[in-house]
């Protein structure tokens, strides 16, 4: 399965690739890591005029921290991220949720911005993405601008991101001592993309649950969080019956899909089962 | 006439100059433009693995790289590793713990394995499990192939001691 | 002693070398031959085989399900640079005929379709370019007009079809492409007195083989004298692979099949006609030598080897005693869209229907229906891995309804050891095992008692863990009337399915072997080895193998239904009796003494009780090569020191002509017993192990490390088939699981940790050194062991499987279906 012909250049630094899209806009496509793309253009299931190659922009490469803020450099490889103590330590439930995504060798090239821009409905970078509050950075060649996560993914396999943009660099506020977080997802093998994702992250102050995020993945096309079942949480003392009642509500509360290997009722069954999965282990991990 | 480009990739230590299509992709460029066949293609979309080589030291899918993105770079691929009189410890550990049926998977299991001993050169099982887990093989069942990399590790230790 | 079977009875062991012999390399772990090559890249499979002016060719794919083709327009295919030609199938058709058929009568199928598509992924065009970018490119300019027919998707709903719903009208008005009941032994007065009856509905849907390698051949046609090379990674070439030139329309001499080693097959490249039949085809309409290797979603969609796809209604007979005695199968088999190898399918699972057990009758009414769906061919155990789930749920369901326990119901039901050779009522053969040996084993190795005490423990912990039993028949070297004994007229020859061997030592005392069958991951070349190195007590590093294509080749019928190994035993035996012979006759001159007084030891021939009066092989062999004239003048003692020989079936017999006896057709019977411990997440319905055991029983084993290769293996597949795999056809016949993201196969994180080999050995009476065949492995077992343990961890909820595969979506709506109120 070979891929149809395009043209393809390889920008030699953000400023050379920032004009060719400007230049090409809609008629190219990024290649990052190409784990997502290349398979689509093998099996002819996309095709591309132009393919503009940033593989090379080093500068996008970086883990750094700066004051309150993680700052990941677009072009960082799954893998990088996963093995990073800055990320292990500032936002662990990245890490947890890194070793849920694909394999070793596909991590190798892979790239966190790749996965943010290709919002395959059941990946699980986006809803870390929503979880912890990300700012995702959107650089043209006539300037920047900083997009909340939560306005930066759209329907399936869309983003705000426009096509004179690059994606370089992912902001993660620092969360408060003593949080708790937890990712989980159910897939038929390790590796594959989640039937359904589920992750949450709340703190514990006073004996009550504080800052409570809750969300999903592939359980509705712009699902992410479900601001409903947090307010339920938020200001609770954490509970087996509190998260019980929450599952059940997130259980009413989306609308999934049904595919071959899930029904709308079994992600129904998931979103429940992981629901008090994930706030359990938030709220044991926030304790500590 | 399509459009060439040139690039310049190491391979198994050897430089080449070659002009090609953006489309093609690494798999095909080592196997039909360098010969060396030793690469194999299972599923030309990313899932089996079988197309596992070392680019720039990192396990990675030939079938999702474009040789283009070689360019520069330094792949190692299994014909790096050894000859029948000389096997890498590597093969002689899968040769030893019956790693290998109809050796198709084969050349990507070797890749993986030498990837994570030369990070790692004591993993225990489920550091072997996480390199390899990407890779798929329909005729062993994947036991031997962990013991192989588990005995790969002793033989690499032994030539250390050794040396 | 079966009560039921009066028929011929059965012939006399051919066995030459005796099981318990004491033995130098048969039995040893010994690393194999192949691997040197196949660890330094390189092996040549199909894609690395190259021809000087090679073109490539790739097909266009229906993507409808059932239709008229109306037009195809290839200008703008044809037009663009580098293709060569673009071809329909009306082309191909003008000098290649249909594809080999195995039915009787037959089904049409040709390499690219002609007139109507049958599947979706079938070829309806083809493109040869100079290379496969090139062609894939040409695929996508060409323009195909349908006109849609009704599809044929549920198998139910083919069988009741009729006008444009049938797809092969010129067969006949339906889809059904054969239907025949078969009844052995007194079935109504069973059923009639019977103290309990079984009923469960089972379902096994269609899985496939996904060998990582596909198939593919590299042609060339030489005009001048009209003659084909095709190089395929395909078994049976000098078995069948003449039905190919009739296909070509050339004589059986023009065509020269060339072995290549595949990268696995577990029988899906039992015999790859359509794709050799086109590169040949191909080659010869362009002139130049064509390659055609199929991609990844040619093979799934259009491999021809899809497995068995089966409703069995199932009934099972119990006597007072809690005895079963009697097995009913309705089976609906959905065969798709062409039937190569008729209900051979249904022909192998009759040769071990009643499992290791007493069963004394027998009722199979098998409807084989014809669908819009990729044909069935050869999946690991070609329909017998069925049967054993079909028998092993029929026993898991009489322990659940008369509160058994499931061990012991096993153990009072099995034919006991002193019963063999035991004749089943269908006519096959058992020919040797002790069944309460391989289980008492498994019970041993798992520590049955103390899973059982942790089990309890678990329960009270709110976790649903369970162990599953299965005690399966692993039936080994087929004889190819399975292929043929349930028509009403035999659609084929009544071949005894032999393989041949060549055996030659040259002058330096080396040995060449000629296997005239082909690697696909089994061992060939280290059983041929290790068994030629015991029988003429050589080094096996003196030893080398080739394999014959078929202008050199003898017959060979080649690895299938676990015969390999047996068979190549039986051939080097008798080939390695005609060396010795010679080899003796010339040492004889040699060392100046009678052939009787001479041994083979350690590389030489010598004078039993002289040590020191002996020659070496290799100064025999040179002696026998060009010292001729230095010894007696004898017309029966020629230059030279070879072998040829064949090995016929050591134990068959042919049907009755009523066909209510099947006669001995598979009778080299291997066991096994697996016991699987898994662990239920209720709330996901997704499955883990704790704990595997697998005990197998193979007769003597030649290499136990090869073996259990093949355990562990086949394990995995049945894994799969059990949990994760099937090919999926929606109502449109549209393939839902048309990629590996989709159709999903185990990886090392979904197996057990450590997979728990035991063996056995109750040696055959009747092959060399008591050999069986062990190759199809673990799927013969798995499927049943892991619903059984899942079945016993969800018995609390009182959750039943009836169909595979468990999927984690399938096992929650169970369990949620089980208990509303707790769900």
């Amino acid at each position: 399965m070979k891929p149809a012909p395009f043209e393809y250049e390889r920008a030699a630094d953000l400023a050379s690739a920032l004009s060719a899209l400007a230049r090409y806009g809609s008629e190219a496509k990024v290649l990052a890591g190409g784990q997502s793309l290349i398979p689509m253009l093998n099996l002819r299931l996309a095709s591309v005029e132009r393919l503009i190659d940033v593989g090379r922009l080093d500068e996008l490469r970086y883990i750094r921290v700066d004051g309150d803020e993680l700052r990941i450099g677009a072009l960082t490889t799954h893998n990088a991220v996963l093995q990073s103590p800055e990320v292990a330590q500032h936002c662990p439930i990245m890490v947890e949720a890194y070793r849920l995504v694909s394999h070793h060798s596909v991590r190798n090239r892979g790239t966190i911005g790749g996965s943010l821009c290709h919002n395959d409905p059941a990946s699980e970078m986006p809803l870390v993405a929503n979880l912890v509050g990300a700012t995702l950075i959107a650089r043209s060649a006539s300037g920047e601008r900083a997009i909340a996560a939560d306005k930066f993914f759209k329907g399936n396999f869309e983003t705000a991101l426009h096509p004179n943009e690059l994606l370089v660099e992912v902001r993660v506020p620092i969360p408060p001592k003593g949080h708790g977080w937890s990712f989980r997802e159910v897939s038929q093998r390790k590796g594959d993309f989640a039937l359904v994702a589920a992750g949450a992250v709340l703190a514990l102050d006073g004996g009550v649950c504080r800052h409570v995020r809750l969300g999903f993945r592939n359980v509705g096309a712009t699902t992410f969080r479900l601001p409903a079942v947090e307010a339920r949480i938020e200001g609770q003392p954490p509970g087996a019956a509190l998260f019980a009642a929450a599952a059940e509500a997130a259980m009413t509360a989306v609308d999934p899909p049904s595919d071959l290997h899930a029904d709308e009722a079994y992600r129904r069954d998931l979103v429940k089962v992981l629901a008090e999965r994930v706030l359990a282990t938030a709220a044991a991990r926030a304790r500590q | 006439m399509p459009t060439t480009q040139r690039i310049t990739v190491t391979v198994n230590g050897v430089r080449y100059e070659r002009g090609v299509e953006p489309r093609l992709l690494l798999s095909d460029f080592l196997r039909h433009e360098l010969s060396l066949t030793g690469t194999h293609v299972g599923c030309e979309h990313g899932i089996c693995g079988a197309c596992t080589v070392l680019l720039d030291g990192l396990a990675t899918r030939s079938c999702l790289c474009l040789a283009m993105q070689a360019d520069g770079a330094s792949v190692e691929t299994v014909e790096s590793l050894g000859r029948p009189d000389a096997l890498h410890p590597v093969q002689q550990a899968f040769w030893e713990k019956h790693g290998l049926q109809c050796g198709f998977c084969t050349p990507g299991m070797l890749m993986c394995a030498v990837e994570l001993l030369r990070a790692n050169p004591n993993p225990d099982r489920d550091a072997i499990v996480e390199a390899i887990g990407g890779n798929l093989c329909r005729c062993t069942g994947y036991q031997n192939i962990i013991a192989a990399v588990e005995r790969a590790a002793e033989l690499q230790h032994a030539i250390a001691e050794v040396a | 002693m079966s009560t039921t079977v009066k028929s011929a009875p059965i012939p006399p062991s051919r066995q030459r070398e005796k099981p318990g012999q004491p033995l130098k390399w048969i039995g040893k772990n010994m690393k194999r031959v192949e691997d040197p090559r196949l660890l330094t890249g390189q092996g040549r499979y199909i894609d690395d085989v190259d021809l000087p002016n090679m073109l490539h060719a790739a097909v266009l794919r229906s993507t409808r399900a059932h239709a008229r083709i109306k037009s195809i327009d290839v200008s703008a295919a044809a037009a663009l640079k580098g293709v060569v030609k673009v071809l329909t199938g009306a082309d191909i058709a003008r000098a290649t005929g249909p594809l080999p058929c195995f039915s009787n009568p037959t089904v049409e199928q040709r390499c690219i379709a002609v007139g109507r598509v049958r599947h979706v992924g079938e070829a309806v065009a083809v493109v040869v370019a100079e290379s496969r970018y090139v062609a894939e490119d040409a695929l996508d300019l060409i323009a195909v007009k349908y006109e849609d027919l009704p599809v044929m998707s549920d198998p139910e709903e083919a069988v009741k079809a009729t006008g444009d719903g049938v797809l092969h009208p010129e067969r006949g008005p339906t889809n059904v492409a054969m239907q025949r009941r078969f009844t052995f032994g007194p079935v109504e007065a069973d059923f009639a007195g019977a103290a309990r009856i079984v009923r469960r509905r089972l379902r096994w849907p269609r899985s496939g083989a996904q060998p990582l390698e596909t198939v593919g051949a590299v042609a060339e046609y030489e005009s001048g004298a009209g003659k084909f090379t095709v190089h395929m990674n395909s078994s049976m070439y000098n078995y069948v692979g003449w039905t190919m030139a009739l296909s070509l329309g050339v004589p059986a001499h023009k065509i020269n099949l060339v072995p290549v080693i595949a990268g696995g097959s577990f029988g899906s490249k039992l015999f790859t006609h359509k794709v050799c039949v086109l590169a040949a085809s191909l080659a010869r309409i362009c002139g130049r030598p064509v390659k055609y290797i199929e991609d990844r979603i040619d093979n799934l969609t259009s491999c021809d080897n899809h497995g068995s796809d089966r409703i069995y209604d199932t009934e099972l007979a119990l006597d007072a005693d809690n005895r079963m005695i009697g097995l009913r199968c309705k089976v609906l088999d959905d065969y798709g869209a062409y039937f190569q190898y008729g209900v051979g399918h249904h022909g192998n699972a009759l040769s071990q229907i009643v499992g290791p057990y007493r069963i004394r009758s027998v009722d199979l009414d098998v409807t084989a229906v014809l669908t819009n769906k990729c044909q069935q061919g050869a999946y690991r155990g070609f329909g017998s891995e069925v049967a054993n789930f079909v028998i092993e749920r029929m026993v898991d369901a009489a322990v659940d309804e008369l509160g058994l326990d499931p061990v012991e119901f096993r153990r009072s039901n099995f034919i006991r050891p002193n019963d063999f050779p035991y004749k089943i009522p269908t006519g096959n053969l058992y020919d040797s095992g002790n069944y309460a040996a391989v289980l008492d084993e498994a019970l041993r190795l798992l520590d049955y008692e103390g899973w059982r005490r942790k089990q309890a423990e678990y329960r009270k912990q709110g976790r649903y863990v369970g162990i599953g039993i299965a005690t399966c028949q692993e039936r080994s070297v087929f004889s190819a009337t399975e292929f043929w004994m349930l028509n009403e007229q035999a659609g084929f020859a009544l071949t005894s399915s032999p393989e041949g061997v060549s055996v030659k030592i040259d002058p330096l005392g080396k040995v060449v072997v000629s296997l005239n069958a082909p690697f696909w991951g089994n061992s060939p070349e280290t059983m041929a080895t290790m068994i030629l190195a015991e029988q003429l007590k050589i080094d096996p590093a003196d030893i080398s193998i080739a394999y014959a294509d078929t202008d050199h080749g003898l017959a060979g019928t080649g690895p299938g239904g676990s015969r390999y190994t047996v068979m190549v035993a039986g051939a080097l035996v008798g080939a390695a009796g005609i060396i010795k012979e010679k080899l003796f006759r010339v040492a004889g001159h040699m060392l100046e003494a009678s052939a009787g007084d001479l041994e083979l030891r350690d590389g030489k021939v010598g004078v039993k009780g002289a040590p020191g009066l002996e020659k070496t092989i290799a100064e025999i062999a040179m002696h026998a090569h060009f010292f001729r004239l230095s010894m007696p003048d004898d017309p029966t003692l020629t230059s030279g020191m070879d072998a040829a020989y064949t090995y016929d079936h050591p134990l068959t017999t042919l049907p009755s002509d009523d066909r209510s006896d099947l006669g001995i057709f598979y009778p080299i019977m291997g066991h096994m017993c697996h016991m699987p411990v898994v662990e239920v997440d209720v709330g996901t319905g997704q499955v883990r192990f704790l704990d595997y055991i697998a005990v197998h029983d193979c007769g003597t084993l030649v290499n136990p490390m090869t073996l259990a290769g093949h355990v562990r293996g086949g394990t995995a597949q049945g894994i799969g088939t059990a949990l994760y795999e099937q090919y999926y056809y929606d109502d449109d016949g549209q393939l839902l699981t048309a990629n590996y993201a989709d159709y999903l196969m185990p990886s090392v994180h979904e197996l057990p940790e450590n997979v728990r080999v035991g063996h056995l050995e109750t040696p055959s009476p009747y092959t060399e050194y008591g050999i069986k065949g062990g190759g199809e492995g673990g799927r013969m077992g798995a499927p049943p062991a892991i619903c059984s343990a899942i079945e016993d961890a969800l018995r609390p909820l009182g959750v039943k499987i009836d169909a595979l595969p468990i999927t984690p979506r399938r096992l929650r709506t169970l369990i949620r279906e089980a208990q509303p109120a707790a769900a």
